[in-house]
């Protein structure tokens, strides 16, 4: 575990000290703040189902900008050589990296919670699907900062490790569009890799066990086939 | 296969050199060593410990330094060897005391609280050597440790080798005859991936004569 902390505070310091978190977090905030502002005035309903859905999608577009960095330059640096010959366990090392980009995108969330504080000033939001959009929120931007990371440990390039985070994160996504083209059974199978298809409900209010692990397992093996790619080398 | 018949003990406290050319699996056997590779047939120990096996307790008593000279360039170079030194396990003033030693040593002082994307080649590869040593490793591998210095770095670094010979086992690789024969207290020749011979540098007046007579 101290090691984990030594790793950790070594991503955050790379996270934090270049341009490109403070970049998304400000892209990111500002077309949350623009779309928000338009949705309340439009529709004067006081709930975040639509922001919930702008941030989901946000999430797919923007993850990418900030895992794409993770391995590909640290290999493209030579640094990866230093990691990997430390006596530290690979699993380590892709955890730091993860919790690193996580937590960055956990905190542009957080700066995203004002709006509930204007809801609740001004309206009267319904908790149940606020608390359950949040669920959704936190679980899928852990499945896509894991996708992002297995990319990156699959290249030096950064932008290559970028577009192959966005096509894997969008094959999810429209997964259930190509089930109902398919035959039986596989069209269950593929309904069930959607992203949205277990997004909405949670966002909505309805919180089923499987959707939680479907995002908890779909992250576990993502951030194990990144470790095992290191083990590999 | 990469490498092959590669059969070489390197004894405690000297300096060892790799000569070779470019691709002749000087890298390779380096990153076998250091444990960035896996041997995919074999057996590599270090000081005691088997590499594959005993994966971590073999990379303790390792420092390295990759031909790039790689280090993190948004760290400062002080806080570059910290970070090595607690990733190696070390812990509370042991891990200032050991940043101040090898900054002393490798002549840093000048450049210790500067970003390490600031440095020049020369600091930079000093740096490079300094995470290396910080936790005062039993072996220490350099990979082309003078690629890219002018004249006056690679005499600086050259001493410093020598200075830590007995101290520490010391492996460096290179593809430049004259710098294996001022270094190293014994070579070996690799070529095409294969040891082609080990001699003590005492025993080889014409290192040139004898590289060309293997090659």
């Amino acid at each position: 575990m101290k090691l984990l902390g030594v790793l950790l505070r070594k991503e955050l310091l790379a996270t934090f000290g270049s341009p490109v978190g403070y970049t998304v977090a400000a892209v990111f905030l500002l077309v949350l703040g623009y779309t928000f502002s338009l949705t309340l005035f439009a529709t004067k309903v006081a709930n975040l189902i639509y922001i919930f859905h702008q941030m989901y999608v946000l999430t797919i577009l923007l993850v990418p900008a900030l895992t794409m960095r993770a391995f590909a330059e640290e290999r493209r640096n030579d640094t990866l050589e230093l990691l990997l010959t430390a006596p530290v366990g690979e699993v380590w090392i892709v955890l730091a990296k993860f919790l690193a980009v996580y937590g960055l995108v956990l905190a542009m969330y957080c700066g995203a919670m004002v709006y509930v504080g204007v809801l609740e000033a001004y309206g009267a939001p319904d908790w149940g699907p606020i608390a359950s959009g949040s669920l959704a929120l936190v679980c899928h931007a852990a499945l896509i900062v894991a996708i992002g990371l297995l990319m990156s440990s699959l290249t030096e390039n950064q932008v290559v490790a970028a577009a192959l985070t966005l096509g894997a994160s969008l094959m999810l996504w429209f997964a259930d569009s190509v089930a109902y083209l398919l035959p039986p059974p596989f069209d269950v199978v593929v309904l069930n890799l959607s992203l949205i298809g277990h997004f909405r409900p949670m966002v909505t209010g309805s919180v089923f066990v499987s959707d939680i692990g479907y995002f908890v397992s779909g992250t576990l093996l993502a951030l194990f086939l990144t470790t095992r790619r290191l083990v590999e080398r | 296969m990469a490498l092959a018949a590669l059969d070489l003990e390197i004894n405690r406290g000297e300096v060892f050199g790799l000569l070779g050319p470019n691709g002749s699996g000087k890298t390779t056997f380096i990153r076998l060593l250091s444990g960035y590779l896996l041997p995919t047939a074999g057996r590599l120990e270090i000081c005691g410990s088997d590499a594959v096996e005993q994966s971590l307790q073999a990379r303790r008593k390792i420092g390295y330094v990759p031909e790039a000279a790689p280090v993190y360039g948004f760290m400062r170079v002080r806080e570059f060897l910290a970070f090595m030194a607690r990733l190696r396990g070390m812990e509370g003033r042991a891990v200032h005391d050991a940043v101040d030693r090898v900054i002393a040593a490798l002549a840093l002082e000048a450049v210790a609280d500067k970003p390490a994307r600031t440095l020049s080649r020369g600091y930079r590869q000093r740096t490079a050597i300094a995470q290396a040593l910080v936790h005062d490793p039993e072996l220490l591998i350099l990979d082309e440790p003078v690629n890219g210095l002018d004249p006056r770095q690679i005499i600086e670094i050259r001493g410093l080798i020598r200075d830590l010979a007995g101290r520490h086992t010391v492996l460096m690789s290179s593809h430049v005859l004259g710098e294996v024969a001022r270094t190293a207290d014994r070579v070996g020749i690799l070529l095409d991936g294969r040891l082609r011979g080990v001699r003590a540098m005492a025993d080889t007046p014409d290192l040139e004569a004898w590289f060309l007579s293997l090659a």
